[in-house]
């Protein structure tokens, strides 16, 4: 959370801006378990609606909300960009955006056009509006770090992503002819999973990795370099994939390379932490990179052999390597901010991070995580399984809602209760 | 007038949040004579505005290897630059 110099009073912004998109992400998060109970193992076909709502709850509800709760936090820290207004803008952000995902859930559901135009206005609106403001920020700043650096390409990302959404949508409502879906809905995705999920998080790994667990930096071919090159490929893609469709598969080769490079390099940064002693978030971005090194293990089969379980599991690992890192960012902000700005505020009787969420109760998690990540690669083989992961995708986001509702009881009780700390200075004798 | 006692924290491989925490929790503790010191990889700036938002003096430099010293006190009296090694 914080950067060289860290988070200053005057910039962080209200803990609610923060809090209201980690809750809303937790409640899309049970929303998924919902549907995968629903579906069933139906959602492991890709080509299915029930994949695609499934798909995109978890992608816009879950991780959208995160990552931009996460922004809000993060701007001020990396950047030291102080967004004007914050909660307006949350406010002005989240409802749209609630509405929009429901919306389009719906569409998806129904295919009822009305419902594509009404999602593509709520969501091509509201993520347009505040990515260009985020982004506009981070290209004003005179020095960039490579994590400004990279975040500053992962939303010139997210605004593609979202652009190539509105045709896909706006071909699915008739507005378009749809010449180019095909293309355009593999850009979309690579954009997507790569350009914004994959490249927001490494962005913040090149801050949090080597601060909050005291590492050796990234090596320049990672830290400065790998960001640019992984936009310029899915750029290449892009162009080229409207006159050679074959060109993904080679952009994804590279693209495999660099994010093996990124997840080994992670992961032995993680092994050069100067403390021994690993607490949940660490076993947690740990987790996360092994699940990247085993998705690009099965993307790059799936290139040379037809498994169709491959696409399955691929499907698994890289949604587990994108949540085990939001849990991982959530176990640290959480406490931290409600600690944090009760300090600030004076609080002597302010709960410290422990009390806010006990590392024990985030070790729990990763054990609920664990246990979700397996009983969804079982239920690929022994569909009846399926039931048992949706269920504990519930109890995950369910035990992150309560760690959320938790931190913000103790935030309201302090304040109402608590002590401020004695600001009258002594008089200094002799 | 006698010499002003030192609490001192080597924060440089404490990971985070752990330096915060713990520097708020002895600057609490301070009085008259007495000052914080502690020695970072960087420029804790939360602390700082932390400590200086609720009356203490601060005062912090960064050493020739880029390691940053930040002396804390409530006593007036002190004056911090003096006490830095740096």
């Amino acid at each position: 959370m914080f950067s060289q110099n860290g988070l200053s009073l005057d910039q962080a912004p209200p803990i609610s801006v923060v809090f209201r998109f980690f809750l809303s992400g937790s409640l899309f998060g049970v929303l998924t378990g919902a549907f995968v109970l629903y579906f069933g193992s139906d959602i492991f076909n890709a080509d299915s609606t029930k994949a695609l709502i499934v798909t995109h709850t978890l992608t816009l509800g879950v991780m959208l909300s995160f990552m931009l709760g996460a922004l809000f936090q993060m701007l001020p820290v990396i950047a030291g960009i102080k967004l004007t207004s914050p909660v307006k803008k949350a406010n002005l952000v989240q409802y749209p955006l609630v509405l929009g995902i429901l919306s389009l859930l719906s569409a998806f559901y129904s295919g009822e056009p009305a419902l594509f135009i009404s999602a593509s206005l709520l969501l091509g609106v509201t993520i347009l509006g505040i990515a260009s403001i985020m982004l506009k920020n981070l290209l004003a700043l005179p020095n960039h770090s490579n994590s400004s650096k990279g975040m500053t390409i992962a939303l010139g990302s997210l605004i593609l992503l979202t652009l190539f959404a509105l045709y896909l949508t706006g071909t699915l409502s008739g507005f378009f002819e749809g010449t180019f879906y095909g293309q355009i809905k593999t850009a979309h995705y690579s954009f997507g999973l790569f350009g914004w999920i994959a490249l927001l998080i490494i962005s913040i790994s090149f801050q949090v990795i080597e601060m909050f667990y005291v590492t050796p930096p990234y090596p320049d071919f990672i830290g400065k370099s790998l960001p640019m090159r992984l936009f310029g490929l899915l750029l290449i893609g892009l162009v080229f994939g409207f006159f050679f469709a074959n060109i993904w598969r080679i952009v994804d080769l590279f693209i495999i390379v660099f994010m093996l490079c990124y997840a080994l390099m992670t992961l032995r940064r993680l092994s050069q932490r100067k403390r021994p002693i690993a607490d949940a978030t660490v076993w947690l971005w740990r987790l996360g990179m092994v699940l990247l090194v085993l998705s690009m293990a099965a993307m790059l089969t799936t290139r040379f052999y037809t498994l169709p379980p491959l696409n399955s599991l691929n499907y698994i690992f890289f949604a587990g390597f994108a949540l085990s890192i939001v849990f991982a960012m959530f176990y640290k902000i959480v406490p931290f901010l409600t600690w944090f700005h009760l300090n600030a505020q004076g609080y002597f009787t302010a709960p410290m991070m422990h009390e806010v969420i006990h590392p024990k109760t985030a070790m729990k998690h990763l054990y609920i995580h664990l246990a979700t990540l397996t009983a969804f690669l079982v239920s690929v083989y022994y569909a009846p399984v399926i039931y048992l992961a949706g269920s504990l995708l519930i109890l995950s986001f369910g035990w992150m809602l309560w760690q959320i509702v938790h931190a913000w009881k103790l935030y309201i009780h302090t304040q109402k209760t608590g002590e401020k700390f004695e600001m009258t200075m002594p008089e200094v004798e002799g | 007038m006698p010499e002003p006692t030192k609490i001192f924290l080597d924060a440089r491989e404490l990971e985070h949040p752990a330096p915060l925490e713990r520097a708020i929790a002895a600057i609490r503790e301070l009085g008259n004579g007495n000052y914080f010191y502690m020695i970072h990889r960087k420029n804790p700036i939360p602390l700082i505005e932390l400590a200086k938002e609720q009356g203490f003096t601060v005062f912090s430099k960064e050493d020739s290897d880029g390691i940053w010293h930040v002396l804390i006190t409530r006593d007036k009296s002190l004056t911090l630059e003096a006490l830095c090694n740096v």
